[in-house]
C-alpha cells in the first residue's frame, strides 16, 4: 500500500472507530471496543520490547496492573483527579521498569525474562497479601465515576459506556501514535539493529542497553496509564488484574500478528479481542487453547502474520521485473 | 520467642531450601547444556506433587514406592521433553524456547485446573501424624525430616555424578563450552539428554517428597517456580552448585522473614534479593567472571 492510501486507510478507520458510540449504543460492541482499545495498547507495548528491540517481557502485566493501583489508591484515597492519578500509574511503571531492566539487562535478555516473570508473580502476590495498602484479594469495589478536568471549564463526567469508550480509544490512538513515531523513526532502526546484531549494533556507536530501556520505559509508561483508565470502567479492583490472563493474550496478539509488525499486532489484537468473545470457552480451556495455539505458532509460524507478508513482499522485490521489450522473449 | 521457635524456623528453612534446591538445580542443569529456560519447570513440580497424591491417597502407594515411581516417571518426561525441544529447536532461538515452554506450561497447568478444580488436596497418610518431638514444644512432622534427607541424599548423587563420573564430567563440559566439548569428541546430544531428564527428574522427587508436606493443588507450580527463577539468578545462571547454596539460604532467609515480618514482604525476599544480586554482583554470588 502506498503512504498515501495508508493514511486514508487510517483515517477512515478512525473515523469509523469514533463514530461507533454515535451510530449504536449497544453496551455489548461499547464494551468490546473499550477492550480491544486497552488490550492493543498492552500488546502495542509488548510489541515495541519483544518485536522490535529483542527483549521478551512479561512484566508488561505488572506496569499495568501497578498503573491501576496507583491510579485507583491516588483518586479514592487522595482524591486526585484522574489524569493526575494515571499519570502517576504510568510514571511509577516507568521507575519500576528501569530497576527491573537496568538490573538485568547489564546480565543478559536470559535474565531480563526471567526477572520480568518474577517481577509479575510478585505483584500478583504482594497485591494479595498487602492488605493495609492494597484491602487484600477483596480489592476495592465500587471504584467513583471520575470526573476529568478538559480544561476552559470544562469538565466530562464519564458514566456511560460511551465516555469511556472515547477515554480509552483516544488514548489507544495517542499510544499507537507514538509507538509508530518510535518504530518508524532513527530509534526504531536502532532498535531493530540491536535485534539482528546486538554486537554489530554496538560496534556502530549504537548502545544496546539505552535503547532497551527507553523502549522497556514506553511500554511501562503506557500500559501503566492504560490500567489506570481501564480500571474505572470496570470500577473494581483486586489482584486479579494481575492475571496471567492478560500476559497470555498479550503474548499470543504479538506473536500470531508478528513480531515487530506494527499492523499486524494491531489486527490480531483486534481479533483476539472480538473471537474469545463469541467462542465463549470456559477460562482454563480457553487458556488451555491460548498455550496450544502459542505453542503451534512457534512451531509451524514463526514471525506471525506480519512476518509471512513481509517474507512475501521481500519474494515480490526479488522477482525479476518484466523485460521492457516484449519482442525479447524467449521460447 | 524461645530456642525452639528458632529452631523451628531453621528446620523449616532448611527442609523448604532443599526443596527449593532440588527444582533450581533442575531448571540450572537445563539452562546450563541447553541455554534454555524452561518456564514449564514449575507445572512439572506441580503434575509431579498431584502424580504423588493420586498415587498414595488413590491406589494406595507406600510413601518410598511413590518417591520411586515419580522420580522415575519425570526422568523419563524429560527424556520426551529433551526430544520434543530438539525438534523444535533449531540454532539461536531463546526467545522461541521461552515462549515454547511458556505454551506448555499454560497447557499443562489449566489442563490441571480444568480436570482437577483449583482445589486443594492434603495427603493424609501414616506419615501426616507423625513428629519428632524434642523437649517441652518442639516438634517436626516426619514427613518434612524425610523430605530434608532425600534432598540431602539427592545433593550427594548429584554431586557424585557431576564430579566422578565420565557423563558428570561431560555434563559439565557441554555446560561450559558446548563446542569444545565437540571438539574432543563428547555427544552433546546424548549427554544433553541425560542433563535434562535428570532436571526434570530432580524436579519430580521434590514434587514427590513435599507432597505430604504441603497441599497440593493446579496452581502451586506457578508460585514456587518464580522462587527457583530468583535462585538461579542469585547462585548464578548455570551454576549448579551456586544455585544449591542460594536455594538452602533463601529457604532459611525466608523461614525467618515469614517468622518475623509482615507476609507481603516474606513473598518479596526472594525478588529484592535476586535484584539485589543483579545489581551487587551480577555474575550470581557464586558465578566467576561474568562480562557485564
Amino acid at each position: 500500500m502506498s503512504p498515501r492510501a495508508l493514511l486514508l486507510t487510517v483515517i477512515a478507520g478512525l473515523i469509523a472507530l469514533f463514530a461507533i458510540p454515535l451510530v449504536t449504543d449497544n453496551d455489548y460492541i461499547l464494551a468490546l471496543g473499550i477492550s480491544f482499545a486497552a488490550m492493543s495498547v498492552l500488546a502495542g507495548g509488548l510489541n515495541l520490547i519483544y518485536g522490535y528491540t529483542g527483549l521478551l517481557s512479561f512484566a508488561q502485566v505488572g506496569f499495568f496492573g501497578i498503573g491501576a493501583y496507583t491510579a485507583t489508591l491516588l483518586v479514592v484515597d487522595r482524591d486526585w483527579s484522574l489524569w493526575a492519578g494515571a499519570a502517576a500509574g504510568g510514571a511509577l511503571s516507568v521507575l519500576v521498569a528501569l530497576l527491573i531492566g537496568y538490573s538485568s539487562l547489564r546480565l543478559s535478555r536470559h535474565a531480563f525474562a526471567i526477572v520480568s516473570l518474577s517481577f509479575a508473580l510478585l505483584c500478583a502476590i504482594v497485591a494479595r497479601d498487602w492488605p493495609e495498602l492494597t484491602r487484600g484479594s477483596m480489592g476495592i469495589p465500587g471504584l467513583p465515576t471520575p470526573t476529568l478536568n478538559l480544561g476552559g471549564g470544562v469538565r466530562w463526567r464519564l458514566v456511560d459506556p460511551s465516555d469511556f469508550y472515547y477515554l480509552l480509544m483516544g488514548f489507544a490512538v495517542i499510544a499507537h501514535g507514538l509507538i509508530y513515531l518510535v518504530v518508524s523513526s532513527r530509534l526504531g532502526r536502532a532498535m531493530r539493529a540491536i535485534k539482528l546484531n546486538e554486537p554489530l549494533a554496538q560496534s556502530q556507536g549504537v548502545n544496546p542497553l539505552a535503547y532497551r530501556l527507553m523502549a522497556l520505559s514506553l511500554s511501562a509508561a503506557l500500559s501503566g496509564i492504560v490500567g489506570g483508565f481501564f480500571v474505572f470502567y470496570l470500577t473494581i479492583i483486586d489482584p486479579s488484574i494481575f492475571d496471567f490472563y492478560y500476559t497470555e493474550t498479550m503474548l499470543i496478539s504479538v506473536v500470531i500478528g508478528g513480531p515487530g509488525s506494527f499492523w499486524g499486532v494491531l489486527a490480531s489484537s483486534a481479533v483476539l479481542t472480538v473471537v474469545p468473545d463469541l467462542l465463549r470457552f470456559t477460562t482454563d480451556l480457553r487458556m488451555v487453547l491460548y498455550g496450544v495455539v502459542l505453542i503451534v505458532a512457534m512451531l509451524v509460524f514463526p514471525g506471525g502474520v506480519g512476518g509471512w507478508l513481509y517474507r512475501r513482499q521481500v519474494k515480490r522485490w526479488r522477482r525479476p521485473r518484466p523485460q521492457p521489450k516484449p519482442t525479447a522473449t524467449t521460447p | 520467642m524461645d530456642w525452639s521457635f528458632y529452631a523451628q524456623l531453621l528446620l523449616n528453612g532448611l527442609v523448604m531450601g532443599v526443596i527449593y534446591a532440588l527444582v533450581a538445580m533442575g531448571l540450572s542443569l537445563i539452562f546450563g547444556v541447553l541455554e534454555i529456560v524452561n518456564f514449564a519447570h514449575g507445572e512439572f513440580y506441580m503434575l509431579a506433587s498431584m502424580l504423588a497424591y493420586f498415587l498414595t491417597a488413590q491406589w494406595g502407594f507406600d510413601y518410598w514406592t511413590t518417591i520411586l515411581v515419580v522420580t522415575v516417571v519425570g526422568v523419563a518426561v524429560g527424556y520426551v521433553l529433551f526430544e520434543g525441544l530438539r525438534l523444535a529447536l533449531r540454532g539461536e532461538a531463546f526467545e522461541r524456547s521461552i515462549l515454547l515452554t511458556m505454551g506448555l506450561s499454560m497447557v499443562l497447568q489449566n489442563g490441571a485446573v480444568f480436570l482437577f478444580t483449583t482445589n486443594s488436596h492434603l495427603l493424609e497418610s501414616k506419615l501426616s501424624y507423625q513428629n519428632v518431638v524434642l523437649g517441652d514444644d518442639f516438634r517436626m512432622p516426619v514427613a518434612r525430616l524425610y523430605a530434608l534427607g532425600l534432598g540431602f541424599a539427592a545433593f550427594a548423587v548429584l554431586y557424585l555424578i557431576l564430579h566422578r563420573t565420565r557423563i558428570g564430567k561431560a555434563m559439565r563440559g557441554v555446560a561450559q563450552n558446548r563446542a569444545a566439548a565437540d571438539m574432543v569428541g563428547i555427544d552433546a546430544r546424548a549427554v544433553s539428554r541425560l542433563a535434562v531428564a535428570i532436571g526434570i527428574g530432580l524436579t519430580g522427587l521434590a514434587g514427590a517428597a513435599l507432597a505430604p508436606v504441603y497441599a497440593v493443588h493446579p496452581l502451586m507450580g506457578f508460585s514456587f517456580v518464580f522462587k527457583a527463577f530468583a535462585i538461579i539468578i542469585i547462585g548464578g545462571l548455570g551454576n549448579i552448585s551456586g544455585a544449591a547454596i542460594a536455594a538452602v539460604m533463601l529457604g532459611i532467609i525466608e523461614s525467618f522473614a515469614g517468622g518475623l515480618l509482615p507476609l507481603a514482604l516474606t513473598d518479596a525476599v526472594a525478588f529484592i534479593s535476586m535484584i539485589a544480586v543483579l545489581l551487587l554482583r551480577p555474575q550470581g554470588l557464586f558465578g566467576r567472571g561474568v562480562r557485564v
